[in-house]
């Protein structure tokens, strides 16, 4: 080895962008997109509000109070951009605590993020002439890719 | 010489590991940089032997004196 980084991704794209990076995170947990997200009549439900860490949607017409939601057992998950441009999840579901519904907010916050990292990484990386050698989904659900320079 | 090679792994919480291989001093740094533009922030960096291998060979300079200092 020669050096180890640990890095915070930023964050900041397209509203497409992060529809993408939301797709690929609720595929990858199971979800489904949801073509409603009215409970069922009669029925309580709870909603928790997180935010995507350092994230910004560069504005565009028609970006600002777009939402996408995705579901799974009866929790619905809105992701979209608050008023300041920053990417909302709000997780919703009937028998579920807030800290639960917390619990998968950050949970789907989090797959946001590495979905939106590992997209910008591999194009750049392929852009700048390296390519993929292995790739692996491993039992934590983390992302393990080796990448080398094409000579 | 080996080609340059990162080992990446993307954390589910989004945190990003990256080990940078097959190059030494400044390219190695250089390329650490490059990663960190691309995914946003650095919390830390770490480097570790093969940073100082230049070229993986070991330099040494002696100089051999006899006893009357000639």
């Amino acid at each position: 080895m020669s050096t180890v980084c640990i890095l915070t991704p930023i964050v900041i794209g397209s509203w497409p962008s992060i529809v993408s990076a939301v797709m690929g995170a609720a595929g990858a947990m199971g979800f489904s997109v949801a073509a409603s997200a009215e409970a069922p009549a009669g029925t309580a439900v709870d909603s928790v509000e997180t935010e995507v860490a350092n994230s910004q949607v560069l504005s565009e017409a028609m970006s600002r109070g777009e939402k996408i939601r995705i579901q799974k057992d009866g929790v619905v998950v809105e992701v979209g951009v608050d008023a300041r441009g920053r990417c909302s999840v709000c997780a919703s579901g009937a028998g579920l605590t807030k800290s639960q519904l917390e619990k998968i907010g950050e949970d789907i916050a989090g797959r946001v993020v590495q979905q939106f990292a590992y997209h910008k990484l591999m194009t750049e990386l392929k852009s700048r002439g390296f390519s993929i050698e292995q790739e692996r989904v491993s039992n934590d659900h983390s992302i393990e890719v080796r990448v080398r320079m094409d000579r | 010489m080996a080609s340059p090679q990162f080992d990446i792994k993307i954390g589910r919480d989004g945190k990003v590991t990256v080990k940078v291989h097959g190059v030494s001093g400044s390219k190695c740094i250089e390329l650490s940089d490059m990663v960190r533009d691309i995914v946003g922030r650095e919390d830390s960096r770490k480097l570790t032997s093969e940073y100082y291998g230049g070229d993986g060979h070991v330099r040494i300079n002696a100089e051999v004196h006899d006893r009357t200092g000639r």
